[in-house]
C-alpha cells in the first residue's frame, strides 16, 4: 500500500506489504520523515492508503505521541465515555478506568479536567484509554515520551500483558532499547519500502545493541516435565542439575511469564526463586534479591 | 447504530460543556427577537424562525466538526472509524438544531396571533405549528448539509470554510429550487390566504439532501486526516 497527501503530493509512504500475526508485539524503525507516523494511522485505521488497503482489522485501540487535549471532561469521565466508545458496559468502563490509573500513579487526578492535567498525565490518560479497551490490536506511537520512569515501566508490562493474552501490539519509539530483545518482529521503514528486521536485533547503523533488563525465573514443575509450550515472552529455557528449569525473559515478560506458570499451567509450577538478571541474554547465578515464592 | 450512540453522547457532551453553541445560539436569539414581535401574525413569524435555523444549523456543524481535538478524534477514530466519528459529529449538530427549532417554534407559537396576515381569517394553532415545525426541520436538515460539504473534511482551511458556509447557507435560502425556499415560501404565502400549508415534501428532499451530504464528508474523513 502507499499513502500521499493531497492529490500531487509526494509519497510518504509506498511499496509497504505488511502481514501483522495475532498475538505478537511488533516494532517498526525508521529515520525521522520516512513515515512511522503515517504507518501507525493506517494500521489503526485513523487514516486509509491512497493506493492499497489494510484489510482484517479488529478491535484497535490508539495511542497518539501527544495527547493534549483541551477537553471539558475530568479525566475519569473521559475515560469512562472512552470505554463506552470502545464498546463496553459504563461500569466496566469506571471501574477499568479507576484500575489503570493506579497502575499508572495517576489515580489522584482522575478528577482534575483534562485541560488542566501536566503532560505526562494527559499522556497517561492517553495510555488508560487504551489500556481499558482490551483492545485485539494496540498501536502506540512513541506512547512512552512524556512518562516518567515508573509509568514507562508499568506500560512495558501492560504491552507484555497484552501480547500475552493474545493481543498484537504495534509500536513505535525513540528509545532503540524500548521493549529490546521483546519484539517478535522488527520492521525498518525506509524511502520506498518496509525491510524485516532480526528479531531482537537493533539496527541502529548495524551495531547490535544490548538487549535490556531480563528476569530470570527459577520454576520447579512434575518430575522430569518440560516447561508448557508458547510461554510469553518466548524465554530461553535451561535446565538446572536438580531439575529446575530456569526461564530468561525480557524484564517486562516477567510478569506474565510468572501468570503463566502460576495458572494457566496444568498442573501449576512451583516457582523457587525470581532473580534480575542483567543485560546479559545468558542467566548469571541468581543474586541475593530472590524472591521465594513459597516459604 | 449502536456503535455510533456513546459516540453521539461524547460528541453531545463534548458541545454542551465547550460553549461554542454560545455565538451562534445568541445571533439566533438576537435574529428571533429583532423579527419577532407577540400578536403578529403566526404564520409569517414561523416561516421566518425556521429560515433563521438554516445558518444557525450551518454553524452548529461546524462547531461539532472543529471541536474535538485532533489526538482525541484519532483516538476515537481508532477505537471505531473516522467515518462513524464523523457521524456521530454532524448527527449530534442536527439534533441540537432540531431541538432549537422546536424549542423556537413552540414559543413563536405561543406568542403570535393566530390569524392570517390582514387578521381577518382565523388559523388553526396546532396545524400552524406542525407546519412551522416542518419548515423548521427542513432548514435545519439542509443547514446540517451546508455544514458537511463546507468544512472539514471537504474544505480544511478555517477562512474559505467559513466564508463557503455563510455564503451556501444564504444562496440555499434565497434559492428559488431550494426546498428551505419552498417551506419558508409556503408559509409566508399561506399566511397571506390564511390556510396553513404542510411542507412535507421539501422536509423530505431535505432530509435526502443532508443524507448525501453527511455520507460524501463522512466518505472522505478517512482520507483527510
Amino acid at each position: 500500500m502507499g499513502r500521499r497527501y493531497g492529490l500531487r503530493g509526494p509519497w510518504v509512504l509506498s511499496g509497504i506489504d505488511l502481514d501483522v500475526a495475532a498475538g505478537t508485539l511488533v516494532r517498526i524503525e525508521g529515520t525521522n520523515g520516512t513515515g512511522k507516523s503515517t504507518l501507525l494511522r493506517l494500521i489503526a485505521g485513523i487514516d486509509q492508503p491512497t493506493v492499497g488497503r489494510v484489510a482484517g482489522r479488529p478491535r484497535t485501540a490508539y495511542v497518539p505521541e501527544r495527547f493534549p487535549a483541551a477537553l471539558p471532561f475530568t479525566a475519569a469521565d473521559y475515560l469512562a465515555r472512552m470505554g463506552q466508545v470502545h464498546g463496553h458496559g459504563r461500569t466496566r468502563a469506571v471501574r477499568g478506568a479507576g484500575e489503570w490509573l493506579e497502575r499508572f500513579g495517576a489515580a489522584g487526578h482522575a478528577h482534575t479536567p483534562l485541560a488542566e492535567l501536566s503532560k505526562g498525565t494527559s499522556q497517561k490518560v492517553a495510555v488508560v484509554q487504551a489500556l481499558l479497551a482490551d483492545p485485539q490490536l494496540l498501536v502506540l506511537d512513541e506512547a512512552w515520551s512524556g512518562l516518567d520512569q515508573r509509568a514507562r515501566a508499568e506500560l512495558d508490562r501492560a504491552v507484555a500483558g497484552r501480547v500475552a493474552e493474545g493481543g498484537t501490539v504495534v509500536f513505535v519509539d525513540h528509545d532503540p532499547l524500548r521493549l529490546a530483545g521483546a519484539p517478535d518482529t522488527v520492521y525498518r521503514l525506509r524511502a520506498g519500502g518496509l525491510d524485516r528486521a532480526r528479531p531482537g536485533q537493533v539496527a541502529e547503523s548495524g551495531e547490535s545493541a544490548p538487549p535490556g533488563l531480563r528476569v530470570l525465573i527459577e520454576a520447579e514443575g512434575p518430575p522430569g516435565a518440560d516447561p508448557p509450550g508458547g510461554l510469553p515472552g518466548a524465554p530461553t529455557v535451561q535446565r538446572a542439575p536438580d531439575g529446575a528449569i530456569r526461564l530468561t525473559v525480557p524484564a517486562a515478560y516477567s510478569d506474565a511469564l510468572l501468570r503463566a506458570l502460576l495458572t494457566a499451567a496444568r498442573p501449576p509450577w512451583h516457582i523457587r526463586t525470581v532473580t534480575q538478571a542483567g543485560a546479559l541474554p545468558t542467566p548469571r547465578e541468581p543474586r541475593s534479591q530472590g524472591v521465594d515464592d513459597r516459604p | 447504530m449502536t456503535a455510533v450512540l456513546p459516540l453521539l453522547r461524547y460528541q453531545t457532551a463534548l458541545l454542551i460543556r465547550s460553549h461554542r453553541w454560545l455565538p451562534p445560539l445568541l445571533l439566533y436569539g438576537i435574529f428571533l427577537v429583532v423579527g419577532v414581535q407577540s400578536g403578529q401574525p403566526i404564520l409569517d413569524s414561523l416561516g421566518y424562525t425556521a429560515a433563521g435555523l438554516l445558518p444557525v444549523a450551518a454553524w452548529l456543524v461546524r462547531v461539532c466538526v472543529v471541536g474535538d481535538p485532533p489526538a482525541a478524534r484519532q483516538i476515537a477514530a481508532a477505537a471505531t472509524s473516522p467515518a462513524r466519528v464523523h457521524l456521530a459529529c454532524v448527527l449530534t449538530a442536527l439534533l441540537c438544531s432540531v431541538a432549537l427549532g422546536t424549542l423556537a417554534t413552540g414559543i413563536v407559537a405561543g406568542i403570535s396571533s393566530p390569524y392570517s396576515a390582514d387578521h381577518r381569517v382565523a388559523v388553526p394553532i396546532g396545524e400552524a405549528t406542525a407546519g412551522g415545525l416542518l419548515a423548521a426541520v427542513t432548514c435545519a436538515l439542509l443547514g446540517t448539509a451546508v455544514g458537511a460539504l463546507c468544512n472539514w473534511p471537504l474544505l480544511r482551511r478555517p477562512g474559505w470554510a467559513m466564508l463557503a458556509t455563510t455564503l451556501a447557507a444564504l444562496l440555499t435560502l434565497v434559492q428559488r429550487s431550494s426546498p428551505a425556499q419552498a417551506a419558508v415560501g409556503d408559509l409566508v404565502s399561506g399566511s397571506h390566504s390564511g390556510t396553513v400549508p404542510m411542507p412535507i415534501w421539501p422536509c423530505l428532499v431535505a432530509a435526502l439532501a443532508c443524507a448525501a451530504a453527511t455520507a460524501a464528508a463522512c466518505a472522505l474523513s478517512s482520507r483527510r486526516s
